[in-house]
């Protein structure tokens, strides 16, 4: 890569963001280059996708086999970003989740809503394939859909207690093809969709959407390169994308006429920190004080059960692709003492992993013999809960410690807000409540709340006073720099963040290519 | 740090990004940790009579039935990898395998062995005993419950387990 080379936008990220926008942007003709911290990655050769855990001396089975590197670390993972090792759940958010606000008042609003969306949304779905049941549910919109693959057992004794309460329990909904494409093949329901999935049917941004764009000669993936600078001009412009060879850590730069941040939330958040300038001298874009602030991680509740009735039943092959179910959102549309609501995720227990046997009571053969019978009535069942912003919950840099580049880390804090705990324990109660309507041991009767989904820190917003980045996630204070990943979400959702991720980033490619055309960059 | 622990994080180190949360759980080092290419299988660590009641008390734990139990399984051995790069376990299993020295716990017979045991493995279920004996009880048993289901005995003879296969299609759900 000759290093004077004006790029029309170089894109630090190459995950669902970075993947998607990249190759929107290539197809639309601009000349794109994709900088990614970690190394090259062929997705059907390194990773351990069929490993089993006897195999290694101390049982871990590694993400990548021997000799290849990548997924080591935060800012090294490798091509394709976490959509290597996702499990592909792809929601659409609702006018609900886009205005929760005007729902119940609580959070923010996004500037716009569904309908502005939904033919992102459409255009993301047909280019990846999603499967998924039309449901005609008003708070999770219906997409442009493969055929559902069916629910397992496990799935249908869950959906029948739930039904008892009124709950309904839907067929999962995600982006691995349950049909095979012109140049991918359908799921073979392996079941180690998150140990990087080998024949790609599961999406991931390098093998479906960037090495296709390769094609437009209009797009270089630049591996091996972490990004630590964005540099300004006296026009407050990036003139300058600073990096490291990941091996040699040769320093080097890149110039872009837009630069497009997409490192996956805290990363991206980090990267904008550690870009400090007499111009910005509390980071990049931060002239509002607001980035990292907005932090609202997904909250859950994570239970382990085992189903009476599939206790002591011959073991089966129920692997499938993880989880076949969802059990969407309700309480939205009830009387509540909370903002916001929940959903759950269950089944998608691996049968690899037998982690829960040491929790098991007892010992000899009647330990045995008890850990056989729960095998193939192990589920886990977990509660994704939205949490609205507080000021005890953001990201930042850590002072002091520094990962294994000499680059400060980035830190999580978050604190439950008095709603937020209000809607954690409600949502305990209803998770209890229906694994014992399907008739469940439970393993764990009280989780403590977890994270998950990193979202928020640079939120998206028409006050340059209070927001990080415009409606089309273009930094308020620097015209050529923009976001693009969860980092932007006014508000969470409870649903999964990718799909919004991939469609916001379809909608950014869509403006920034307009804006090149226009000669307004 | 504590001696062991069955939180969530500790399933990660152990089993990888397997049924834990759905998607890919963030920004945990305990996560990334798992890259990391296999260690050489160093020395045995422990001495020839602590290595022959450690497997006792695996076998007893999980002993044979008609598949293999711990010791067949290699769990023993497993347990040593693990016990060999922890120092705060080391000292645990000290002084267990002293307090069961004492006992003379190798020269009695099963019954008796199960008998001084068994009321360790209560405790240590419940979860609510700090006392030393207890403590090295809890960790055998989780040693020998990972290690003898993550082996191929306990994960294919014993539970027999059937993924990790390809299917044309995911069948719709008869029996239930």
């Amino acid at each position: 890569m000759p290093e004077n080379k004006l790029y029309d936008v170089v894109v630090v990220g190459s995950g669902a963001g970075g993947g998607t926008l990249s190759s929107r942007l290539a197809n639309l003709g601009a000349d794109v280059l994709v900088l990614e911290g970690g190394p090259k990655v062929d997705t059907r050769s390194d990773f351990n996708t069929h490993a089993l855990p006897f195999q290694f001396p101390f049982r871990h089975i590694p993400i990548m086999k021997p000799g290849k590197p990548g997924f080591d670390s935060e800012r090294s993972r490798g091509l394709g970003g976490k959509t290597q090792l996702w499990n592909a759940v792809a929601l659409r958010f609702s006018q609900r989740d886009f205005k929760g606000r005007e729902h119940d008042g609580a959070g923010f609003d996004w500037p716009f809503g569904y309908a502005e969306m939904a033919p992102y949304y459409d255009r993301v779905e047909r280019e990846v394939g999603v499967c998924g049941n039309y449901d005609h549910l008003e708070d999770l919109p219906d997409g442009i859909f493969l055929p559902p693959v069916p629910m397992k057992c496990t799935d249908v004794a869950i959906r029948d207690g739930a039904r008892t309460l009124g709950v309904p329990v839907i067929h999962v909904r995600k982006a691995t093809l349950s049909r095979a494409t012109a140049t991918r093949p359908a799921c073979h329901f392996c079941g180690n969709c998150m140990s990087g999935c080998d024949v790609v049917a599961k999406y991931n941004s390098l093998d479906v959407h960037m090495l296709p764009a390769l094609k437009t000669g209009k797009l270089t993936l630049q591996s091996n390169s972490i990004v630590y600078e964005l540099a300004v001009s006296d026009e407050a412009r990036v003139n300058e994308v600073r990096y490291f060879d990941r091996e040699t850590r040769e320093q080097r730069a890149a110039r872009g006429k837009v630069v497009v941040v997409a490192c996956a939330c805290a990363q991206s958040v980090a990267l904008l920190m550690m870009s400090k300038s007499s111009r910005f001298p509390a980071g990049l874009a931060n002239s509002s004080g607001e980035l990292g602030r907005n932090f609202i991680p997904h909250i859950n509740a994570g239970f382990e059960g085992f189903l009476a009735d599939f206790v002591g039943k011959q073991s089966t092959n129920d692997e499938g692709f993880l989880d076949h179910a969802y059990l969407p959102s309700f309480m939205h549309a009830k009387k509540r003492d909370y903002p916001r609501s929940f959903g759950v995720q269950f089944g998608y227990q691996n049968r690899r992993s037998v982690g829960w046997a040491k929790n098991v009571k007892g010992m000899g053969k009647s330990y045995k013999e008890a850990i056989k019978a729960r095998y193939p009535a192990y589920i886990t069942f977990t509660g994704y809960q939205e949490m609205t912003p507080n000021p005890d919950s953001y990201i930042d840099l850590d002072p002091t410690a520094t990962d294994e580049y000499g680059l400060p880390r980035a830190r999580r804090h978050w604190k439950l807000s008095d709603d937020d705990t209000r809607l954690y324990n409600d949502m305990k109660k209803w998770c209890r409540a229906i694994l014992e309507a399907s008739k469940t041991e439970i393993v764990n009767p009280d989780p403590v709340p977890n994270t998950n989904h990193e979202i928020g820190g640079c939120r998206i917003g028409t006050d340059p006073k209070t927001s990080v980045v415009n409606e089309f996630c273009r930094a308020h204070d620097v015209p050529n720099l923009y976001v693009v990943d969860a980092s932007v979400f006014p508000s969470a959702s409870e649903k999964n963040p990718t799909l919004t991720i991939m469609a916001l980033a379809t909608r950014t490619a869509d403006h920034i290519a307009q804006s090149l055309q226009k000669g307004e960059i | 740090m504590a001696i062991y622990s069955t939180d969530r994080r500790s399933l990660l180190k152990i089993f990888g990004s397997i049924g834990a949360t759905c998607a890919y759980p963030f920004a945990s080092d305990e996560l990334y940790a798992q890259s990391a290419p296999p260690t050489e299988i160093p020395v045995r660590f422990f001495n020839k009579t602590d290595f022959a009641t450690i497997s006792r008390i695996a076998d007893l734990i999980i002993p044979e039935t008609d598949s293999p139990g711990a010791v067949r399984a290699g769990v023993p051995e497993y347990i040593d990898l693990v016990i060999a790069r922890n120092t705060e376990q080391q000292s645990v299993v000290a002084d267990g395998l002293r307090w069961l020295a004492g006992q003379n716990f190798m020269s009695l017979n099963e019954a008796a062995q199960y008998a001084i045991l068994e009321p360790l493995c209560e405790a240590a279920d419940a979860g609510s005993s700090k006392a030393r004996n207890v403590q090295f009880f809890a960790l055998i048993k989780s040693l020998t419950a990972d290690g003898y289901y993550t082996s191929r005995s306990g994960l294919i003879d014993e539970l027999s387990y059937r993924g990790n296969t390809p299917h044309a299609s995911f069948e719709e759900c008869k029996e239930h």
